[in-house]
């Protein structure tokens, strides 16, 4: 090989030098040769030390072309020709030349030797990321009801969670746009706001592991009464499906793009009237008195009655009589789950 | 009934996909100029051989045997050495057909760096044109010369260690059986590396690889051929021409064997092992999972190679006593 890697380099950049490196990775991929092997071959090939680094997945190879293995902490010298193993560059095969920039065989070289090393690492290592929190498949299992009882219980054991003891609780957390997520939980306690994930949120209540399937569909309901948190769209991003007791029963006779009650008909008009309409009404029904609503909305007490007025005579109901107020909370309920986003 | 083979080691797969344009696994008489040719890219300068001045190297034409023409020897010293020191004799490999005495003598040189030794080289006569008895004649010859002058080179002649590869291999083990028979120069050990011992060519191994590997049973019978012509694999073969034939392996001096478990001398290599310690005998054996016929040279970067390589050099340690 040593005469090989002085006929290959000497034959650069004949095609003949290409075939062989691919023949050589090929080979090396088709006997399932490990990570060493393939990082030898690529130092081998170029005559320069080779070098893979994976920090991710703490993988740290490097291979000097005599074909000896030589570790090393310092970091890659970044004008190394290289090829990325991940998306985001991450982990990365390097070969350790200098000067000149990469021949045609240099790149062959990378690119078969990645190629191969890719394989390598998710048949040993698991792709990255490794957290079990993180694995969907485990996640989908636990969350699934018609899932075999015992599929489920096993899942929830790789997840972390501990199934033999009977008071072990989780939570399921629904999110906008990320996958389900598992939450272990105490009996009566909130999570805290920085355990959970970023965006808007469905929180399911805390159960027994085999009641996930449950607690997930309160997650989903519970999310479909969030908001964006804007003058468009107000109110909160996080609803814990705990917090919505009998009001959650709404959900089930809205159905997502089916046509509104008339009283979000009215809502509709109204909001559509003035721009401070909908983030006044929320205020309204979302806060204990007029005079917190008028400082949520930031305007004065008299203002706030003005505007009321007017909200009044286009919805066709009070807002500031206790069976108004629960009118108003009601239809901007049901306006919210009729959305097609939540 | 054809038995699988086992399968090659992974690094050596792909090495053997990339030599084995230059390197068939079979070939025939009519083949051997080819392979002479093949192998030239091998050839090495003097100032290779001389490693930037850490040896000195010399060509010494000696006496051949009684009756034959004179025989060359490639010397290495260590530069400045005070003399004194182990003498490594090589002979090369190639099936008895190819090669001289710069095949190979790179790895010999890389033990003379580790352990301060000599290195000597027989360039001894290649069949078809010189069948048996004249390449071991010639190697003994080189190695009486090698005896009675080892100080003059620099040599201890009480530390003669014998070595070679596959045929070379095969021509020490009859050196070290026609030594002990004719009472010659008694060698400190002998290494014998993937060698090539047995001209019945008829074991599992040799009939598991055929079509396989850089050397196979076709190629093996082309090589035996050549040596003994009709009296291959017949009942009158001498031990010194084919040392599987010897009757008697014991006084033999300490044997290092090595081969690859993909290759066709595997199974006489193990059995030649076997009969030295039945004999009474010392050796040390390794048999390396996929390996196949000279392998380390091949692919010395492999981790195969690395390991194999490493064995002998500790071998030769303990052996040289220092």
């Amino acid at each position: 090989m040593k005469e090989l890697a002085g006929r290959l380099t000497a034959l650069d950049p004949d095609a003949g030098a290409a075939v062989r490196v691919i023949a050589y990775f090929d080979r090396l991929a088709e006997s399932r040769a490990g990570l060493e092997a393939l990082v030898r071959g690529a130092a081998v090939l170029a005559g320069c030390p080779a070098r893979l680094v994976d920090a991710g997945r703490r993988v740290r190879v490097r291979v000097e072309p005599d074909g000896s293995r030589r570790d090393t902490d310092l970091p890659p010298d970044t004008r190394w020709p290289s090829e990325s193993l991940t998306p985001d560059g991450a982990a990365a095969l390097w070969l350790e030349r200098s000067g000149a920039g990469p021949s045609v065989v240099d790149a062959v070289i990378l690119e078969r030797a990645a190629g191969a090393i890719r394989l390598v690492l998710d048949r040993t290592r698991g792709r990255a990321p490794v957290s079990p929190a993180d694995d969907p498949a485990l996640v989908e299992t636990l969350l699934d009801p018609t899932a075999p009882e015992r599929a489920r219980l096993l899942a929830a054991r790789r997840l972390g969670l501990d199934t033999a003891d009977p008071a072990t609780r989780a939570r399921a957390l629904a999110s906008l746009d990320g996958p389900p997520r598992i939450l272990s939980a105490h009996l009566g306690e909130r999570p805290a706001d920085t355990a959970l994930p970023a965006g808007r949120l469905g929180v399911g209540p805390a159960v027994p592991v085999l009641d996930l399937p449950r607690s997930w569909a309160a997650a989903r309901t519970a999310l479909r009464f969030t908001a964006e948190g804007t003058a468009r769209d107000p109110g909160p991003g996080v609803v814990h499906a705990d917090d919505l007791g009998g009001i959650s029963l709404l959900a089930d006779l809205v159905v997502p793009g089916a046509e509104p009650p008339p009283d979000v008909h009215a809502l509709e008009r109204a909001v559509a009237d003035t721009p401070w309409m909908l983030v006044t009404l929320h205020a309204v029904a979302a806060t204990a008195s007029l005079r917190a609503a008028a400082a949520e909305v930031n305007v004065h007490h008299s203002t706030l009655q003005d505007r009321l007025t007017h909200a009044e005579s286009l919805l066709g109901w009070p807002v500031r009589t206790p069976q108004g107020r629960l009118r108003l909370q009601l239809s901007l309920a049901v306006r919210k789950l009729a959305q097609e986003t939540g | 009934m054809t038995l699988p083979p086992p399968p090659f080691d992974p690094e050596l797969a792909a090495a053997l996909e990339v030599v084995a344009e230059t390197l068939p696994s079979s070939f025939g008489l009519d083949g051997i100029a080819e392979r002479r040719q093949g192998l030239a890219f091998l050839d090495t300068s003097d100032e290779q051989l001389s490693r930037d001045g850490l040896f000195e190297v010399e060509d010494r034409a000696v006496p051949g045997p009684q009756g034959a023409p004179g025989i060359s020897l490639l010397i290495c010293r260590p530069a400045g050495s005070v003399g004194g020191r182990p003498v490594i004799y090589h002979t090369h490999g190639g099936g008895m057909i190819v090669g001289n005495n710069r095949l190979g003598v790179d790895m010999a040189l890389d033990w003379a760096r580790e352990l301060d030794a000599v290195v000597v080289s027989v360039e001894y006569r290649l069949a078809p044109e010189h069948p048996h008895p004249a390449p071991v004649e010639d190697v003994y010859a080189g190695l009486l010369w090698t005896a009675e002058h080892a100080d003059e080179i620099g040599g201890d002649p009480e530390r003669i260690v014998i070595a070679g590869a596959s045929a070379g291999g095969g021509l020490t083990a009859a050196l070290a059986l026609l030594t002990r028979d004719r009472g010659g120069p008694r060698p400190l050990g002998q290494m014998l590396m993937c060698p090539m011992l047995d001209d019945r060519n008829d074991t599992p191994s040799a009939h598991q690889m055929a079509g396989l590997g850089v050397w196979d049973q076709k190629s093996n019978e082309t090589g035996w051929t050549a040596l003994l012509g009709d009296r291959r694999g017949g009942p009158d073969v001498s031990p010194y021409a084919a040392p599987a034939r010897a009757e008697d392996l014991s006084g033999l001096p300490p044997a290092f064997l090595d081969v690859g478990s993909a290759e066709t001398f595997r199974d006489e290599t193990t059995a030649y092992a076997s009969r030295i310690w039945q004999a009474g005998g010392v050796a040390e054996l390794h048999v390396w999972p996929g390996g196949f016929h000279g392998y380390d040279g091949f692919a010395p970067q492999a981790a195969l190679s690395q390991a194999t390589v490493a064995a002998r050099l500790a071998w030769l340690r303990r052996l040289v006593g220092e």
